[in-house]
């Protein structure tokens, strides 16, 4: 890991921060707000790639449990790494490192926009719903007691939203990636 | 802008070291997973709440603290008490609850220093196996608190651009530049870093 990489991740920790204390914002063509953290799993992973994105949700995790107050409504603190949804925490990291190595492996410079963008996208659904709900979901029925099968299908009505971040963290990406491809040049 | 959530004081568990506090924290909430009486539960709840009262946060603040959390243990509760039994829904949530308290009140008597120091030590077989070097865990989080106020103040450029051009602010307008601009600088910090020896290669 070389000084540069711990640099990049430490600023995307520093910019999922960032996200978690803007003011919740609607998007024009869907009235319910979404707080701009949440797509951090998808960005970190798609922008700076897996092991660089996975260092910058660990530093995050660590910034929680050493008592700040990272997440977004200023959330932080043991309680919310000991409570139902610790799961999904434990879940970020490697869901970036997820959506970091399918990114890597089908997103390269030179490629049609459709190309990166649907790689971007595949990416950003399989590492960040996916493997974020695979590892959260039995916590939650571990922690909260609930039965597996009524966490499935109480997590089914996140689906559109959080489809839709994909959708937003692919036009981030592909942003990047014209303006300052930081992914090809992985750690 | 990032404030701690440490509270300053001089109870018993300010006075108690981070470590032992962490571990006993760990071992209480992994030994209550296989407590099922709600009686011996409802005892430790109490325990827990006297404790986190002990700390004299003021009401307001107590409970602004542990709301997130909260919200989430009773809406589990709510579903639990339609879906399983109303004996396994309430020692789940008197639980919850615990451990909850419990950890509120270890983060609020933990100094950030105190919290590293354990964390360093815990780092220690990983940097002997040559995985990771606990020094440069520190530099990260340093660096990460350095930089939130200016990313914060970066973003409130980007949305005055956007009012000066009488454009609506939409979040998919603004990562891409909020994200290449902070980025970009990532190799004059590095450069820094290395030039000054922080990191001792």
């Amino acid at each position: 890991m070389t000084t540069r990489d711990l640099v990049l991740a430490a600023l995307f920790t520093a910019i999922i921060i960032v996200l978690g204390l803007i003011p919740p914002v609607t998007l024009g063509f869907i009235p319910v707000p979404i707080t701009a953290q949440s797509m951090g799993v998808m960005l970190a992973g798609t922008i700076i790639g897996a092991r660089r994105g996975a260092l910058a949700y660990g530093l995050l995790v660590l910034l929680v449990a050493i008592g700040l107050p990272v997440l977004s409504g200023g959330r932080g603190g043991l309680g919310i790494l000991m409570g139902p949804t610790a799961g999904y925490i434990a879940g970020w990291i490697i869901g970036a490192f997820v959506v970091g190595m399918i990114a890597e492996r089908f997103v390269r410079e030179g490629q049609s926009t459709v190309r990166q963008m649907a790689g971007f996208f595949i990416a950003s659904v399989i590492g960040g719903i996916v493997v974020v709900y695979a590892i959260g979901m039995p916590v939650v029925s571990l922690i909260a007691g609930t039965p597996f099968s009524k966490v499935i299908m109480g997590s089914l009505a996140f689906l559109p939203g959080d489809l839709l971040k994909a959708a937003i963290a692919t036009l981030a990406a592909r942003a990047v990636m014209v303006g300052y491809p930081l992914l090809p040049q992985k750690a | 802008m990032l404030n701690s959530l440490h509270v300053e004081g001089r109870t018993w568990l300010h006075r108690l070291p981070a470590a032992p506090k962490l571990f006993l924290l760990a071992a209480v909430s992994l030994v209550l997973f296989f407590v099922q009486s709600p009686v011996v539960l409802a005892l430790v709840l109490l325990l827990a709440g006297g404790v986190y009262t002990s700390l004299g946060l003021p009401a307001r603040e107590a409970l602004k603290r542990i709301r997130p959390v909260l919200i989430t243990i009773l809406l589990f509760a709510l579903i639990n008490l339609v879906l399983v039994s109303p004996q396994e829904a309430l020692t789940t949530t008197l639980r919850l609850l615990s451990v909850l308290l419990l950890a509120a009140s270890v983060t609020a008597t933990t100094t950030i220093a105190a919290f590293m120091d354990v964390l360093a030590k815990l780092f220690l077989p990983l940097e002997r196996l040559g995985l990771l070097k606990a020094a440069d865990i520190s530099l990260a989080v340093g660096l990460v608190l350095r930089f939130v106020p200016e990313i914060a103040a970066r973003y409130e450029g980007l949305k005055e651009a956007h009012r000066a051009r009488g454009l609506p602010l939409r979040i998919h307008r603004v990562l891409g530049p909020l994200i290449i601009s902070t980025l970009k600088d990532a190799d004059t910090i590095a450069e820094a870093i290395d030039a000054r020896g922080i990191r001792g290669q």
